[in-house]
Order: C-alpha cells, then sequence, then structure tokens
C-alpha cells in the first residue's frame, strides 16, 4: 500500500466521520478573503482568547485575510498536525511544532526570509542548514526561584549561591530551619528540574555532549550526568527533597512553593506569570542554577512561541507573512511575550520584580543551551529521563540510572 | 389440534412445492430475487460502515505496523522489525506486566465484588434498588473525571493525606509509591468498574427459578449453600461474559491512569494503552505504536477465546 492509498483510506474514514456529524467547512472565507488556519497551542497562559485578541490585531491591519484557529484541545499540537494530514486537510500554519530532521519536508524553508535570521535561536534550532522554524522569544529554564523570607529567617545570602557545595549548604540550613528546600513534583515536573539544573552544568563544560552520545562517544555512565545522578540521590537521603512530592501534579507543586511551603523552586521562566498571578512576585528571588564549573552557566533554553508553515499550504505567501508578522511586528512580540513571561533582546515590556530578575539572568548568561538540531537527543528520551529520575524517589542508585539509561538510549534505534 | 411431529414427509413436500413457491415457476424466481436484493439493500449500510470504520482501519494498522511510519513523512517497508522490537523495549516489557497485573486482578475485584454485592440485592425493593444505583453511579462518569477525582483525594495534598497530617501522621504513598501506586490504581478500577458487573448479575439472578431455591430452601440448605450449590453455578454464563468484557475492558485501559496517576512513579502505572499513546504515537513512532497496538488487539481476541474456552469446557463437564 503506498502513501496516497493510505492517505485516502484515511480520508475516506476522516470524510465519512465529518459527514455522520455534520462537519463541514473550508479554508476561504468571504468574497476575496483568505482565510488562514493555524494550529495553536492552549495553555492557562495562552488561552484561546488570548489567540483570538492577537490575530484581531493581525486582522485589523490585514482587513483581506481571517485567521482561523484550530484548537489543540487534549492532544499535542504535533499529534493535530498529523491528524489533519493523514485527512489530506492541512493547515497553512502550526505553533508549538518544532521540526525534527525526520519531520522538517512538512515545512517551509524560511531560510531566505530576510528578517527570519533576526529571530531569537534561529540558527540553533536549524536542521541540515535550512531553517524551518522561527520564534518570538526565548524561555530560560536553569533558574532557582526562592522564597525570600525563608532564605532571611535561615540568614542565607542567595546571591552567595554559585557552586554545588553552597547550595546544598543552604539546603541544609533551610531544612534545620523547617522548610522542605526544594520543591519538586510528579507527572514530568521531575525529570524537567533535574534537566534544568544537570544541563546547565554539562552542556556548558561540553555543549556538543549530546552529539558525542549519539555517535556512542559518550555514555551517561561516564561522563558528568552520573554526578548528578549521584547528588540527586543524596538529596533525597538528606531530605532536601520530599520524597511525597511525586504524588503532586505540576500546578500542586507550584501552589505549594507559592504558599511558601518549600524554600526553592526549579523551573523555568514561564513561572514568573503564575507568580505575578498569585500577586507573589515581590516575595520570590531567582538566581542561575549552581555549576561548579563556570558562573554563571549557560541557561537551557529553548525558542519561545515556534511557528512554522506547512509546505503544503494552498496559502503559503499569506501564511509566511503573518508569520512574520508575529515574530518581527512590535506590538505583537510585546503581547506575545508578556503573555507567557517570555524574553527577547531589545523587547521590554512591563514585568513584575521577578520578571527584571530573570531577565538580569538571560543578560548575564554566557549563552543558551538549546537542544534542538543535531543537539536534539533522541526522541523520547525527555520522558525515559523523567521516569528515572523518579526512580531515585523509589529506591534506584545513581548507577541504576546511568546504565538504564544507557541502555535506553541505545535501544532506540 | 396435530402437531408438526404429525405431518407427514409427503405432505411436507406437497406444501414446500405449492403456488408461487415453486423454484422453478418465474413468478416465484422474481419473489426470490426481489427478497434477495432487499435483503442485500437492508444490510448494504451495515456492510459498507462495517468495513469503512472497521476492517479498513484494522488492515491500514497491520500494514502501517510492518512499515517505520513516523505520522509524517513516507513510510519504508521494514517487515517484522517492529514486532521484533516489542520484546526488546524495556517500556513496553514493563507496561505489559502492569496491564496483566492491572486486567487480572482488576477483573478480579470487579467480579468479585460484582458478585457479593448482587448477591445482596437481588431482592427487589426500594432500598436495593437505592444501592444497585450507587453501585452503577461511577460507570456513568468519565474515567478521566473520576482519576482526577481520585487523585484529588488520595495525593499527596489529598485529602486524606491532609486528615493524616492533621492528625500527625505521615503521608500515605497512594500514589507516590511504586507498589501502592498500582494498588491503588486496581482498587479506583474495581470501585469505578464492579457496578456494571453488578447489573449484569442482578439481570442473571432474575433468571433462577425459584421453584429450584424454595424447593432447597425446604430441603433444608442454607442460603450460603444455596447460593453456591443453586445460584453460582446457574449464572456461571453471565460471570463469563463479566469476566471477558472485565478482561478485554482493562487490557487497554488508559484514561483513569493518565488522570490519576499520569503513568507514574517512576513509570510504575504504565500500561500498554498508556505507552502506546502518550509515547509511542506522541514520539512519530507510529510504525512501533501501531504494532504494539496490534500486539495489544490480538492478546486481547486471545483472552477471550482462551476465557470463553475455559468457561465452555466447564459448563460441558457440569452437565455430563
Amino acid at each position: 500500500m503506498n502513501r496516497r492509498l493510505l492517505a485516502a483510506a484515511v480520508t475516506a474514514l476522516v470524510l465519512t466521520a465529518a459527514s455522520a456529524c455534520g462537519g463541514g467547512g473550508g479554508t476561504e472565507g468571504g468574497a476575496g478573503k483568505t482565510t488562514l488556519r493555524m494550529i495553536v497551542n492552549i495553555t492557562p497562559n495562552l488561552t484561546e482568547q488570548f489567540w483570538n485578541g492577537l490575530f484581531d490585531r493581525y486582522e485589523a491591519k490585514h482587513p483581506d485575510v481571517t485567521v482561523q484557529l484550530e484548537l489543540t484541545g487534549t492532544i499535542e499540537a504535533e499529534a493535530k498536525l498529523r491528524q489533519d494530514l493523514a485527512a489530506g486537510d492541512p493547515p497553512d500554519i502550526a505553533q508549538h511544532v518544532v521540526p525534527t530532521p525526520e519531520t522538517a519536508e512538512l515545512f517551509v524553508d524560511l531560510s531566505g526570509e530576510p528578517w527570519a535570521a533576526k529571530t531569537p535561536l534561529f540558527d540553533e534550532y536549524a536542521i541540515g542548514g535550512k531553517h524551518y522554524v522561527v520564534g518570538v522569544g526565548e524561555q530560560i529554564q536553569s533558574l532557582v526561584f526562592y522564597n525570600k523570607k525563608a532564605f532571611a529567617d535561615a540568614g542565607l545570602d542567595a546571591t552567595k549561591i554559585r557552586n554545588i557545595a553552597q547550595f546544598e549548604e543552604a539546603m541544609g540550613k533551610l531544612k534545620k530551619a523547617g522548610l522542605v528546600p526544594l520543591q519538586t513534583a510528579g507527572q514530568w515536573v521531575t525529570g524537567a528540574q533535574f534537566s534544568m539544573l544537570a544541563d546547565a552544568g554539562v552542556l556548558t563544560a561540553d555543549p556538543d555532549w549530546t552529539v558525542k552520545r549519539k555517535k556512542g562517544g559518550t555514555t551517561f555512565a561516564a561522563s558528568g550526568y552520573k554526578r548528578y545522578y549521584e547528588l540527586y540521590r543524596s538529596w533525597l537521603e538528606q531530605g532536601f527533597l520530599d520524597k511525597s512530592a511525586l504524588g503532586l501534579q505540576y500546578p500542586d507543586g507550584q501552589a505549594a512553593f507559592l504558599k511558601g511551603g518549600s524554600a526553592m523552586y526549579i523551573m523555568g521562566s514561564y513561572f514568573v506569570p503564575a507568580a505575578d498571578e498569585a500577586g507573589k512576585s515581590d516575595d520570590i528571588g531567582v538566581f542561575p542554577v549552581p555549576s561548579d564549573g563556570a558562573y554563571p552557566p549557560g541557561q537551557f533554553g529553548n525558542m519561545a512561541q515556534p511557528y512554522t508553515v506547512v509546505a503544503q499550504s494552498k496559502h503559503r505567501e499569506a501564511a509566511i507573512d503573518l508569520v512574520e508578522w508575529l515574530v518581527t511586528d512590535e506590538e505583537a512580540i510585546k503581547v506575545q511575550l508578556a503573555a507567557d513571561g517570555n524574553l527577547r533582546k531589545g523587547f521590554a515590556y512591563d514585568v513584575s520584580s521577578l520578571g527584571d530578575g530573570v531577565q538580569k539572568v538571560l543578560d548575564e548568561a554566557p549563552t543558551v543551551l538549546v537542544k534542538q538540531g543535531d543537539r536534539q537527543p533522541v526522541q523520547g528520551y525527555a520522558d525515559e529521563l523523567n521516569k528515572q529520575i523518579q526512580s531515585l524517589f523509589t529506591g534506584a542508585s545513581a548507577d541504576d540510572v546511568a546504565t538504564k539509561l544507557d541502555q535506553w538510549w541505545d535501544s532506540q534505534g | 389440534m396435530v402437531g408438526l411431529a404429525g405431518l407427514s414427509a409427503d405432505s411436507v413436500r406437497v406444501a414446500a412445492r405449492s403456488p408461487g413457491s415453486d423454484r422453478s415457476t418465474p413468478g416465484g424466481r422474481r419473489r426470490r430475487l426481489r427478497e434477495a436484493a432487499l435483503s442485500a439493500g437492508m444490510l448494504a449500510p451495515a456492510v459498507v460502515v462495517y468495513t469503512v470504520m472497521t476492517i479498513v482501519p484494522v488492515i491500514v494498522a497491520l500494514y502501517l505496523s510492518l512499515t517505520d511510519w513516523n505520522g509524517f513523512s513516507s513510510a519504508a517497508f521494514v517487515g517484522l522489525d517492529n514486532y521484533a522490537r516489542l520484546f526488546d523495549d524495556p517500556d513496553t516489557t514493563r507496561a505489559a506486566v502492569v496491564t496483566v497485573i492491572v486486567a487480572f486482578f482488576g477483573s478480579v475485584g470487579m467480579l468479585g465484588l460484582g458478585l457479593v454485592y448482587a448477591l445482596q440485592l437481588k431482592e427487589r425493593n426500594w432500598a436495593n434498588s437505592f444501592f444497585r444505583t450507587l453501585a452503577y453511579y461511577p460507570h456513568v462518569i468519565s474515567s478521566l473525571i473520576l482519576g482526577f477525582l481520585w487523585s484529588a483525594i488520595l495525593g499527596t495534598n489529598g485529602a486524606i493525606n491532609n486528615t493524616l497530617a492533621d492528625l500527625g501522621v505521615g503521608p500515605v504513598g497512594f500514589l507516590f509509591d511504586e507498589n501502592l501506586a498500582v494498588i491503588t490504581l486496581v482498587g479506583v478500577i474495581v470501585w469505578a468498574g464492579f457496578g456494571f458487573n453488578v447489573v449484569l448479575f442482578v439481570a442473571g439472578l432474575q433468571t433462577v427459578p425459584r421453584e429450584l431455591v424454595e424447593a432447597a430452601q425446604i430441603d433444608g440448605a442454607s442460603r450460603r449453600q444455596i447460593n453456591r450449590r443453586i445460584v453460582i453455578p446457574m449464572i456461571a454464563p453471565v460471570v463469563t461474559v463479566a469476566m471477558v468484557l472485565n478482561l478485554v475492558g482493562l487490557i487497554k485501559v488508559y484514561d483513569i491512569v493518565v488522570s490519576l496517576t499520569d503513568g507514574g512513579p517512576a513509570g510504575a502505572t504504565e500500561t500498554i494503552a498508556y505507552v502506546i499513546l502518550t509515547r509511542s504515537f506522541a514520539g512519530t513512532d507510529v510504525g512501533f505504536a501501531t504494532a504494539q497496538a496490534v500486539g495489544l488487539m490480538m492478546a486481547s481476541a486471545a483472552l477471550s477465546v482462551v476465557v470463553t474456552a475455559l468457561r465452555n469446557r466447564q459448563d460441558r463437564a457440569a452437565a455430563s
């Protein structure tokens, strides 16, 4: 069965379902109007209302264009795109879908667009020298947010915490003061926090670590990561992390920190809007994760609001114009940055003191460590890491984690 | 009255050759053709829907499972590589074990609890109707919602652990202890699903002849003996149906895992369906995910056949 036959079969299915449900629709709006269909990811910060408000601005300036949201609902943006393509009903633009070498051909190469090269992390996301995705800003993630009152009560000065020993000493004092030193949670949070910490150390020292791992030139067991598994395990044994935190969901862990039940919280810059929303920004400070190497270490980061133009789009030029507006129009950029607590050099917007603190960390960071393009780990690594780090809570040793991660990585074709 | 047995073979043959029904007459042929066309016309929508919605997807799935398709680009035929990978992939192996545990203990729990509950509520009165409804109530709520609900009750910050904390007792790891999380998952599944078994069993119990029970009572049999020797054997076919439905339903359990534990801690509650949907498909490993799904489908079918065959054998042995 070839791909066309497959697409026909899937299309038949989808059409049957659509006709049964009375569905229908098209990409053309009123007379002379172009309707651009765009997959958007809905999050607590980026709501449907936010997207509609953003595109109202575009439509006001471009009366010949209507932007139609393709909401992801409960599925990932990438799954939604896959669904649309399989149904032979491609959208024009996809937000929150980052191309990989395997999927790059599905997107328009924006290398020739003069405006694209000026967008954040443009080069870091290149695949084989081509540029399929552009973003509005940057998210940085190797940040330690801390409860100012807890630090004051424990007699700690956050500005003096630079290396792992100082970090551990601070956690010891905070524990003695009756606080949970470091807040974590279950779901994806455990592994993500570990990455935010360990990647800053290991990848600042060796930015090509992932490339080497892919080629078999190194392993988890024989690299700097091993030390971080050991550290994490020892922190659990010393009670710096609460083992029962695995029973918390992401919002619960965040709420526990915001309520002051714990002293520190490793999280990305997108924590700032949550702190602002809770009215706690002035009570919270931020510093880069500690490192035994260069200080400050590089910030593990990624492109904020990534946009791609789908190669099968029937309105390619109009779609490229809209994406250009999204990532270059000053007003559009500020609205998007503010909504999700993202950053971009040269673009200031009204932020809380905590937002200022994060911007300062980014300004002082020697580099933003991006795990994309050639430096992208094998598919599924984040999930597997999360599981293995959680296994430290349930009794696994650092050796177990390193060995299992190596075995898993090698088994992924 | 003359019964059918009283008719001679000749009289039946004569009746079959009566005018209008004779195969050799043009009128008879036309009528049969009309009837056949009508039957085909009435069946056609169902055949089309079944083919398009069931047969075609299964064939497409079988084909996809033999490719390395990532969901986007063109697929290359890789033969049985994906099936070989099923046995090498640590995620699949671990999830298969968890699925078997959940399906077995969940099914046994739902059957046991459902049977006990149904036996207590077999008489018709308002109180029993109320308790039957109560048992069935969780079944009508989305499993996703039930999972979130129990997560809020059993989580580290949940109602139970908060109450325990007020009493100075440390948190119980319903959702953060590897073993307890699996037990919790099974417990919630049993709670959510046993009501359906109750409905089946109560319906089965209504078919048990009262005379048999009354005769046993007159003979001095205890309630326990009546249930064990008469009632339960008589509703055995219903138990078989419930068992198959439970097993097939639990072997693909996904939604309650997502909302209750999200597969954690440390992957301890990841079932096969969870791995297929959250990792393999989401990870653009569609060929492999489809092989996992085909494996799941075959396991489910095999399980149904085995359970039904065992049950039939037991019934035949009991009858002989």
